[in-house]
């Protein structure tokens, strides 16, 4: 089980949040992602936590971190497992400008209203997974599953080019 | 004079529901309210497992009631199980239970309700034209959430919950830490009062039967009787004789009725039936508010959230000092007597009462689960109530009364969905 932050506010450099929900199949992807990179050696600075949580509390979520990873179920389309890296600037420009109210509490709503309040971090990246199924179930799909090693790994270089 | 209000998707609530309404000839044919989505399928997904998972997979049902589905999950499973809690853990499951309070009333009075009245449609204007409002509903949120997450270890889903009490503790330097911090919240608690004293709030009467818990001794949240303003009172183990669910073709939630056509659960429904058991300070706050039982003003749900900011902010800092003067001791949880059982356990959770009605077989698992969501006991009264408002505002022009009826909507705060975050890109 994931914890909240044990990293004193000074030393806070990136926070890795998986977004979703686990009981909602594909939609627990980010969750899956963030318990596996729990098993890996991260930088200092870095911590990971799971946030099934309304958009207003990932912007007091992200508040204090010099940059966020967010790890979440995107529908683009595409071909189940599929994903990408957007930056916070990218997703904004795709969902096209679409009335951001509450009624989907989700990540473009807690980007924009971080973004007006002066709150948003110096960095965000989201990274982006195609689902296939979005329905109750605790398991994902085979295509989601098949990538959630390489998203991993992904991250974990992103982290550690960092450090060098 | 024909109108057609169909809103596909109301915003700023929680989750999917359809306005669909009908004047013609100055008539009124159709209303409804469309519930598009259903959270019933935990039940099902219950059956079968250890009953020391429930709290833990229902209150992922939801990320703003987490604290709500697992204080009902548990006092279920103790009730079937026959496990006495010990005053500290009281003491505790209370504390963290007014943290989710402040917690989801804070988003639902700030962000949800006042761009209708500030004149703005969602909260991210309302950053340009009122910051200083959303950065006081911001500071609020954080404490809220860190209050749950000083009892619980975490904010939204609490992990230190378990059947029989906590598997953590807050030292004594945070819940000091605590207190002074709740205590300084006042001014935005007065703040708060303030803001929404001066909301021009819709002229609307219908009265109805209001449903909530009640306790003798206390403004009761968890635990007590299921009361009417009717006069009905059961204990939790009868809320069948009271929620009498029955099905309609337009909805996938179950609908609810007792003694009259519809009734309502929430806050105005806890304010109307328990305001004798309100804080002092949270009376003085009713008072400017304009508010004494029975109010019978729907719209004045969210001005009855105002009320409980308060009475949920004084009695923290009650709680806290008694947990100061007693001193925190950790504890094992409370031991189980007995194995088959059956339970019910009762809260009113932000949005009205919540249900949960467990049966545990002799290994320990679940074998039937049964779950009624305070929106589902709200949606019959909100037709009923749209019915009556309709009428008051169908000379008005199609987007204006298409945001009066949404309004009424969202004076509910229903909560339709669970925590799903699904970006949707359209290319």
């Amino acid at each position: 089980m994931l914890q909240g932050p044990s990293i004193p506010e000074e030393q806070r450099q990136t926070l890795i949040l998986g977004v979703g929900n686990t009981l909602y199949g594909d939609d627990g992807l980010g969750v899956r992602v963030a318990e596996e990179l729990t098993r890996h050696t991260l930088p200092a600075g870095v911590a990971v936590e799971v946030a099934a949580v309304s958009g207003i509390d990932l912007v007091l979520r992200m508040d204090g971190w010099k940059r966020v990873i967010l790890i979440d179920a995107v529908q683009m389309g595409e071909k189940p497992g599929t994903w990408h890296c957007f930056r916070a600037e990218d997703v904004r420009y795709l969902a096209g400008g679409q009335t951001l109210s509450l009624h989907e509490t989700g990540v473009t709503q807690a980007l924009e209203l971080a973004e007006a309040l002066g709150k948003l971090p110096e960095e965000v990246l989201i990274y982006g997974v195609e689902p296939e199924r979005l329905e109750i179930t605790e398991e994902l799909s085979p295509s989601v599953q098949a990538a959630i090693p390489e998203i991993t790994q992904h991250i974990l270089r992103e982290l550690w080019k960092r450090e060098k | 004079m024909n109108k057609r209000i169909d809103v596909h998707h109301v915003t700023r609530v929680e989750g999917h529901g359809n306005i669909v309404v009908e004047v013609e000839n100055g008539k009124l044919k159709t209303c409804r309210f469309d519930v598009v989505e259903t959270p019933r399928f935990f039940e099902a997904m219950l059956r079968g497992r250890p009953y020391s998972e429930a709290s833990h997979i229902t209150s992922r049902i939801c990320g703003i009631c987490a604290t709500g589905h697992a204080t009902a999950s548990l006092r279920a499973s103790e009730k079937a199980l026959g496990v006495e809690l010990s005053e500290q853990s009281w003491l505790l499951r209370k504390l963290t239970f007014h943290g989710e309070i402040l917690d989801s009333h804070v988003l639902h009075v700030y962000m949800l309700v006042a761009p209708d009245f500030l004149g703005v449609g969602s909260v991210i204007p309302l950053v340009n034209s009122h910051p200083e409002v959303v950065l006081r509903a911001l500071r609020m949120k954080k404490l809220a959430g860190d209050l749950c997450a000083m009892v619980t270890g975490r904010h939204t889903h609490p992990i230190a919950m378990t059947v029989g009490g906590f598997t953590h503790f807050p030292k004594m330097s945070e819940l000091e830490a605590m207190r002074q911090r709740l205590i300084d919240s006042r001014k935005d608690v007065e703040a708060t009062v303030e803001l929404f004293a001066k909301l021009p709030w819709p002229e609307f009467e219908r009265d109805t039967e209001y449903v909530s818990l009640s306790k003798p001794d206390e403004y009761a949240f968890i635990d007590g009787d299921i009361v009417t303003s009717d006069g009905v009172r059961v204990p939790p183990e009868r809320y069948k004789e009271v929620t009498n669910e029955f099905m309609v073709p337009h909805s996938t939630a179950k609908f609810t009725r007792n003694k009259r056509e519809s009734l309502m659960v929430g806050a105005l429904a806890r304010f109307n039936n328990n305001y004798n058991l309100l804080h002092p300070k949270a009376k003085e706050a009713a008072a400017v508010l304009g508010m004494k039982p029975k109010v019978t003003n729907t719209f004045l749900n969210s001005a009855a959230q105002v009320v409980e900011i308060v009475h949920s902010t004084e009695d923290s800092i009650r709680i806290i000092e008694e947990l100061l003067n007693r001193g925190v001791q950790p504890e094992e949880p409370a031991p189980i007597k007995h194995m088959p059982g059956e339970g019910v356990g009762v809260a009113e959770v932000p949005r009205g009462l919540l249900i949960h009605h467990y049966a545990i077989g002799e290994d320990g698992r679940i074998t039937a689960a049964n779950c009624i969501i305070p929106t589902n006991q709200n949606i019959n009264n909100l037709e009923h109530d749209m019915r009556a408002w309709v009428p008051k505002v169908m000379h008005k022009p199609e987007p204006e009364m298409q945001l009066d009826l949404e309004m009424l909507v969202r004076a509910y705060d229903p909560c339709i969905s669970c925590s799903v975050h699904v970006l949707k890109i359209q290319r």
